[in-house]
């Protein structure tokens, strides 16, 4: 590898001045044209459909807001027709048209977009032999590697923040109105950094597995695989630890408001925990028939708290979203970062 | 100053090796015939040369002593590779905007008057040329560059005659109106026995011979075919079907 260091080696005249960053992007630009152009057609026709939709949700959001006092039923109910209109019903995710199906479909942009950016960006030039012409310009491979892989970077990163903040002012209504959680998995990863967090991954993954297989098709379907594996279990089981999980009283006002709910527990009298289902099991063992069979909604609450028993909720409170939020868009970020340099590395190495 | 120069230069790809104990000094100013059969190691000394390679072993330099690889010798160096790769969805007049942003050295004028001269249109899809005008395409932006030194990696094997006369035609007009020396490899000698002044003969991945063309018809009092058949077959004395494996044997 001595012989293709970057600098010139000591002793010798110094190289000559390298070619500008500015001419590299250019034909960065001019060769993935093709790809800016589709990607952003997607992203905006995307785009138009949320303005669309955050304009026609917006007025009639406007009476949900003006109606006081929120607790009377004629704002309930007007409330009530607003989400189920506009964010869906809980049943049938993919056919109620709402934010719920739209936020859902958002899972699949980063992966998406990042899949089709990255994968061929280096591939097709393995596969095709043109990397025989781009490395053997004056330009060397290594600064025409970094253009090639950081001008649709960034160009994605910058398209996928913007659309992140569109999203935020389509979503606005249904945060505003507890409907959902910031931190919930369905709107966590859609929302602050997390977006074009997780869309640089998937590229970074992509342009990294492109390089090493050269062959864009099995790049992208691994990058599917992969990211999607991730992604689930960063929302299950790596987000949770971002912070100890706060823990309150069910009944409080803490666990009334908005956050992410983690668990559910109780504690008996003699302060042991059980879970929901063993909480209920005890209390089928040990309440009285005349309890069990009351009609009345409390009864089941009363007797928990005549023997002693309380119950506590586990959440990450909403006002941990951008502590997390910047958690994970280091993380995402460091990872992106080591994939692109590993990218680098393998192009650097790589022989005809 | 020699324009390329290897020390016990070696490249193995899976344990065999491509190229072994290559020793060449190539001086400059010459029209160089790498010659060899498929599979002799001539892509693999030419890949070294122009730095999309590593060795194994040994060392090679360019131009003088810059190491291959290095920007120096990127910068004066110009490669056209097998088959002419280049950006198939393209307009020709992009590729050529695309070549232009990744060199410090180049000749925009020069690049759009040989494509008028040779009628292909800025506005056409390199995808969309001929095998002949695609090949001539990657001569003009490998002498747009104004090397010191032009490499050109089996260039004839997909030009009908008509446009392999052409496109020798432009490569020794360019040799000789600038001093553009040439390094060009070929698994057929015909073409070139008539320019090449340098001849490098590969087989089996060792130099089989190497010298000036003059020299060597001299010494040998034989034209080049006869003196590239001789040194391929000396390789393989004892074996009667040496001469027939030599240039057929696959890589």
């Amino acid at each position: 590898m001595g012989a293709h260091a970057v600098t010139a080696p000591t002793g010798r005249v110094p190289g000559p001045r390298p070619v500008p960053w500015r001419n590299l992007a250019w034909v960065t630009l001019r060769q993935q044209r093709g790809l800016f152009t589709g990607l952003g057609m997607f992203l905006g026709l995307f785009a138009a459909y949320l303005v669309v939709m955050a304009v026609i949700q917006g007025s009639a959001y406007a009476a949900v807001a003006a109606c006081h006092p929120a607790s009377v039923v004629r704002c309930q109910v007007l409330r009530q027709s607003f989400v189920s209109r506009y964010w869906g019903g809980d049943s049938s995710v993919l056919q109620s048209g709402g934010a719920q199906t739209v936020s859902s479909l958002m899972f699949g942009v980063p992966v998406l977009l990042g899949a089709f950016a990255g994968a061929p960006l280096l591939s097709r030039e393995l596969d095709s032999g043109t990397f025989r012409f781009a490395w053997t310009q004056g330009a060397g491979r290594t600064r025409w590697a970094l253009s090639t892989l950081l001008v649709p970077a960034l160009a994605a990163t910058a398209a996928t923040g913007a659309f992140t903040a569109l999203f935020y002012w389509y979503l606005r209504p249904f945060l505003a109105l507890g409907q959902v959680s910031e931190m919930l998995p369905l709107t966590f990863a859609l929302l602050g950094v997390a977006f074009a967090a997780w869309t640089l991954l998937a590229y970074a993954l992509a342009a990294f597995l492109g390089t090493l297989l050269r062959r864009t098709v099995p790049a992208m379907v691994i990058t599917l695989v992969v990211y999607i594996v991730l992604a689930m279990q960063t929302a299950t089981v790596i987000r949770p630890h971002y912070a100890a999980p706060v823990t309150v009283p069910s009944a409080s006002a803490a666990a009334a408001s908005s956050g992410w709910v983690i668990s559910m527990f109780a504690k008996s009298a003699t302060g042991q925990e059980l879970s929901q289902q063993s909480l209920f099991a005890a209390f089928q063992q040990q309440a009285p028939a005349s309890v069990q069979n009351s009609g009345h909604p409390g009864a089941f609450q009363a007797w928990l708290t005549q023997h002693g028993y309380t119950q506590w909720t586990t959440l990450q409170p909403d006002s941990r979203f951008w502590e997390f939020q910047l958690i994970e868009g280091a993380w995402l970020t460091a990872l992106s970062a080591a994939l692109l340099g590993a990218t680098i590395w393998l192009v650097r190495r790589r022989g005809a | 100053m020699n324009v390329i120069e290897t020390t016990a230069l070696g490249k193995r790809y899976r344990g065999k090796w491509a190229l072994h104990d290559c020793m060449l000094a190539i001086p400059g100013n010459h029209l160089v015939a790498l010659v060899g059969p498929n599979g002799a190691g001539k892509s693999t000394l030419l890949n070294l040369a122009v730095g999309l390679a590593q060795p194994t072993a040994g060392t090679v330099t360019v131009l003088g002593g810059a190491p291959a690889g290095s920007p120096d010798a990127l910068d004066r160096i110009a490669f056209v590779a097998q088959d002419a790769p280049l950006y198939k969805n393209l307009p020709a007049g992009a590729m050529l905007g695309v070549a232009r942003n990744l060199n410090r050295r180049w000749d925009q004028r020069r690049a759009e008057d040989r494509l008028a001269q040779l009628e292909i249109p800025l506005k056409q899809r390199v995808g969309t040329l001929s095998g002949g005008q695609k090949a001539q395409l990657a001569l003009t932006i490998a002498l747009a560059r104004r090397p010191s030194l032009l490499v050109l990696d089996e260039p004839f094997s997909a030009l009908d005659p008509v446009a392999r006369d052409d496109f020798l035609a432009s490569v020794t007009g360019a040799a000789r109106d600038e001093g553009v020396s040439v390094v060009l490899s070929s698994h057929v000698l015909a073409e070139l026995e008539r320019v090449a002044t340098y001849l490098v003969v590969l087989g089996h991945g060792e130099v089989k011979v190497a010298g000036p063309v003059s020299e060597l018809i001299a010494a040998e009092g034989a034209g080049l075919e006869e003196i590239t058949l001789r040194h391929l077959r000396a390789g393989r004395a004892g074996s009667p079907r040496s001469s027939a494996s030599a240039r057929t044997e696959g890589r």
